[in-house]
Formats: structure tokens, sequence, C-alpha cells
């Protein structure tokens, strides 16, 4: 189709650059910030060209602060979350998918309501029922009356505890009760052809053979994008890795990075090592962004459907 | 036909054993919360398990005539507002003009989803060297006109700050939902208007954005949820709720009184009534938005 657009195209091609601009320009001044030195940021403030201090001040990142420590909680925190998840989510959609759930339907909607209320507004309860996960069971035993029996019969009644606080599991598991994967992956079962599973059944697989051989191999695509979501949800956590971690060395990257900051008034920041910092921090997933970028879309367009 | 049961495995346990992990995961990490927030926002409950009172709605009565919540609650609606609508606005300007074929959309698809990469907390303290008063972007400004940008001082300024940073973290998922559902749209629809006479520029009015409603309410309606929840990491990181309690949102007074503050109850109490509010806005955005919209394509 030939047609005279130009001063649309114009304006849609400054949009475009505005919009660009609007997301590197931070990005860059980070950079360039990340490669001054402390003085020269006091002298200067904020330029737009690099200085040459950058590795200086990555070196400091690294000897100076602990952020090398807690990259690596944001990697197991991230990996795992985005692992757990993917494996989870596929088994429960896969059951609620192919086998006649009874309420199978009110199951879906109960982990779909997930998606409604994020972890940061539940926050203060979580983080109570983190400080011992065992509690419900406390609160069932003493609701049904069993606690009384028990006390009766033992002297004391049973008071269960095991905090999760402050360990990986505990960082991990309030990111993966969560529903979108299982949304993800109902959605891709429900347009596979129907006929998968009797072709499987007449070839004589069972349910397990037909997960493992047939809807394993055709998920890929899925998994992936799922995993690449899931991991920049788990790296870019904020406030659950920094109320269920209370020692430094178990805090995440991103946790650390806000705490580089002084939070003294009126005494100027080391900006070029934070700006340092939220570079070594932002790389990965920036990375994996870059080169993973058909499935996050994907990914991110699934999650949508 | 077949019927459905034949496509389906008929094993009993199987699925129940399937589901169970995910499931126990969230009722313990979901379910439960949720609940406690509503049992401790009837009970006074006290700090390092020292056991609580039932006291009916007086938590109730003691957060709803706190004016503090209401400023935090009025502040958090008001960021709502102005921030989901300029997150939705802002990626579907920049979807509509990706969508045309020019020489930048390539580049800009592959960019504008880089903030998915940048924690909140990130991008906050990122915005927060770029927006300082003394040796950020606008310090040129301040030297020139004293004191007209002041984040520390002026609420106002602060508030805009929080808003650039959320709208700047809001861009990639809003694009890439919104270019998809523009890139869906069949070129047929364009061929048949531009024949009808319609330019350009009057098909994106008359053709593209209308055809687009669905995704543009399913963003506004995550958007509003996320405009609730992910600022906690903006104001932490930027402003901390000041100047003056100015940027202190209904999701950072809640973490600083139930954390800082030892107000167990009080905090309940509030996320009591925001989950609350949460659940019926995005009922009632299903009801009335979602029903004017045409899904027929």
């Amino acid at each position: 189709m030939v047609e005279n657009a130009r001063s649309l195209n114009f304006v849609a091609g400054t949009v475009l650059f505005l919009g660009m601009l609007y997301i590197l320009g931070p990005l860059y001044l980070t950079l360039t910030t990340a490669t001054q030195s402390y003085e020269f940021m006091l002298r200067n403030g904020l330029v737009w060209y690099p200085g040459d201090q950058f590795f200086s001040n990555v070196i400091r990142i690294f000897s100076e602060t602990r952020i090398p420590q807690q990259m690596a909680n944001s990697l197991v925190v991230a990996v795992s979350d985005a692992i757990v998840t993917c494996v989870l989510s596929f088994l429960s959609a896969y059951a609620l998918v192919f086998f006649p759930v009874r309420w199978g339907s009110v199951v879906f909607a109960l982990i779909l309501a997930t998606i409604m209320l994020p972890l940061d507004i539940r926050v203060i309860t979580t983080y109570q029922v983190a400080s011992n996960i065992l509690s419900p069971i406390n609160a069932l035993l003493d609701i049904t009356g069993l606690n009384s029996l028990i006390a009766n019969v033992f002297g004391a009644p049973v008071m269960l505890e095991w905090s999760v606080l402050n360990t990986h599991f505990g960082l991990i598991a309030p990111l993966v009760a969560h529903g979108t994967g299982t949304f993800l992956f109902r959605q891709f079962f429900l347009v596979l052809p129907r006929d998968l599973v009797k072709a499987a059944r007449m070839d004589g697989a069972g349910p397990i053979r037909f997960l493992f051989d047939i809807l394993l191999p055709l998920s890929r695509p899925s998994f992936a994008a799922l995993f690449v979501l899931t991991f920049l949800g788990g790296w870019t956590q904020y406030l659950w890795p920094l109320v269920a971690s209370s020692t430094p060395n178990m805090q995440t990257a991103v946790v650390g990075l806000a705490r580089l900051a002084p939070d003294m008034e009126g005494v100027m920041p080391d900006f070029p090592l934070i700006m340092a910092g939220a570079v070594v921090v932002s790389i990965i997933p920036l990375v994996m962004i870059a080169v993973l970028q058909r499935y996050l879309v994907r990914g991110l367009v699934l999650s949508e459907k | 036909m077949s019927s459905p049961t034949q496509a389906l495995f008929a094993n009993r346990w199987l699925p129940v054993l399937l589901v169970t992990p995910l499931a126990l995961l969230i009722v313990i990490f979901f379910y439960v919360p949720i609940f406690q927030a509503f049992y401790w926002s009837f009970f006074l409950e006290r700090p390092f398990g020292g056991g609580s009172i039932f006291v009916g709605w007086a938590n109730f009565a003691r957060v709803l005539s706190d004016p503090q919540f209401w400023e935090a609650g009025k502040r958090t609606v008001i960021f709502m507002v102005i921030g989901s609508s300029l997150a939705v606005l802002v990626p579907l300007i920049l979807a509509v003009a990706a969508d045309r074929q020019l020489r930048l959309s390539q580049p800009a698809r592959n960019v504008l989803v880089w903030p998915k990469g940048v924690a909140g907390a990130s991008i906050g303290v990122i915005f927060a060297f770029i927006f300082n008063p003394f040796a950020g972007i606008l310090s040129p400004l301040n030297q020139w006109f004293p004191g007209i940008w002041a984040p520390g001082i002026d609420g106002t300024d602060a508030f805009i700050m929080l808003i650039a940073a959320h709208v700047w973290s809001g861009i990639p998922f809003n694009f890439v939902i919104l270019l998809a559902g523009l890139q869906s749209l069949p070129r047929t629809m364009h061929q048949a208007a531009a024949m009808d006479g319609a330019g350009a520029w009057r098909r994106i009015f008359d053709v593209q954005l209308p055809l687009i409603m669905p995704q543009v309410f399913l963003t506004l309606v995550l958007e509003f949820t996320e405009s609730v929840t992910s600022a906690f990491a903006l104001v932490d990181t930027m402003t901390k709720g000041g100047p003056g309690g100015s940027t202190n949102l209904l999701v950072y007074k809640i973490y600083v009184d139930g954390f800082n503050g030892y107000d167990l109850s009080g905090a309940a109490t509030q996320t009591a009534i925001l989950m609350v509010f949460v659940v019926l806005l995005t009922g009632a955005q299903f009801a009335f938005l979602g029903r004017r919209i045409n899904y027929e394509r």
C-alpha cells in the first residue's frame, strides 16, 4: 500500500526517539557516573561523558561491599524461583487440563486469585507466617480441640515452630506461590489438539509417559518464556527479600544496592560507587533480556491472554 | 465426534498429587496470610508473641479515624490514577509509533523492553541521583532559579520524580502487550479504511485504537494493582515517604507501621482495607469498563 503519511511517520519517528531517550538516558547517565571518581562528581555533578574510574569503582564494589555475596543470593533466588515455578506450574496445569478433576475450575480460580493481591500488599502477615510456617497447624490443633486433648494426656499442647526467615527457602517459597505460570501453561495446553491424548492412549501411553514424551517437548517454548519472566521477577524483587533476610549476607543484590546510600542528611552519597553497583547488579538481567528477548516478549504476551 | 472425557486421563489421585505442591505453597504463603490479616484486624496483637485480645472493630475505628491513614490513602489513589494512566498512555503512543514500519521501530522494540531487567529499587536509586537537586540533571536549573527543583523539600517535586520512575519501569510490559494487540489487527482493516478515504492519522483513532481497547483495558487493570504495590521499592529508595509524608503511600505506611512501629494490628487492619480496595477496584473495572469494550473483531 503506497500512500503519503510523511507527517505521521515523522511524528512516529520522533516519538520513538524520545521513548528510547527516556529509557536509555538514565541508563547512560548511570554508566557515565560509574566511571567518575567521587571527588570529580562533587566538583562537576552529573556529566554526559565517561571518565576513567569505572574499573576502580567496580573493584571497590567487589572488595568493599557485600554485593558479590548478595549477587550469589540473587542468583540462587532467581534461578530456584524460575525452576520451581516452571516445574510446579507445569504439573498443576497438566493436572487441571488433562484430568477430570472435580472442583477443577474452583482450584484454578483459587490459584489465579494470587495474581490480584501481590506479595507487597500482604507482606506483614506473610512475614509472620514465614516466621513460623507451622503456625497454621498449631491453629488447626487449637480450633479442633485436639490440642487440649494432647495437653491433657501429655501435659502440654503441641506448639510446632519452624521459621524460614533468613533462609534461601524463605526467600524463594512465597515468590513461587503465584498463579501466572499455571495460567500460562493452561492457556498453552488448551490450544493443543485434543486428539493428542486419544492418540497417546491408543498407543498405550499412560499419563506419566504422555507427560514426559509428548507434553514436555511441546512445551519447551513456554518453559523458556516462563523461565525468563520468573527469573527477572525473582531478581528484581525488593520488599520481600528486604524483610525476609535479617543479615546482610542473606540479602539479595537489589536490597544491598539500595543500602549503599547512607541515610545521613546533608552528606552527598558516593554516587559513582552506587552507580557502579547499579551497573553490576543490573548487568545479568539486562544481558538476559538482550539475548533472550524473544522469550521474554513471548512470556509477557502469553501471561496476558 | 468423541466425548470430551475421552480426551482425558481417568486417573483419580494423580492429578491431586500433581496440584498439591503448588497448592500447598499458595495456601501457606497466600491464603493463610490473607486470612491472618483479616483475623488480626479484629485483635489487638502484641509483637514478639505477647498474646492477643479480641477487640471487635476497634482497630478499624482507630485506623479510620487516623488522618495519616486518609492522607496516605488519598495519595495512593492520586498516584494510582496519574501513574497508571501515564504508564498506559506513554507505551500506547510508543506502540502505535513502533507499529509503523520505520527505521527506528526495530531498535525501539528491543530497547523499550530493557527496563524489565532493572529492579524498581535500582531505578529508584538511579533516579534519586539523576534528580538530585545538587548533583543531578536539574541542578543547573537550581543555579538560575534557586529552589525551583527540590524533591527533598517540595512534595510535588518528589511526587513527580516518583511518577517518572514508575512510568519508566512500567513501559516494557504495557508496550509489549499493546504492540502485540496492534500487530494482531488484520492488514485488510487498514486497507479497507484507506479505500474509504481515511488517512493515516484518522485510521489511528478510528481503526487502531478502538480495536485494541481490550488490551488497553487489560493493561489498565493490571497497572492499577501494580501501581498500588510496586510503588514500595520506589518510595523506599527515593523519598522514604517524605518530604513531610507527601509521598507516604499506603503500601509504604503499612511497612513502616508494621516493621518499624511494631503496630501489627494497625498494619494488618490497613492491609485488610487495602486488599478489599484492590479486589473491589478490579471487580468494578471488569463490571463497568469491561462491558463497554467491544471484544468482537
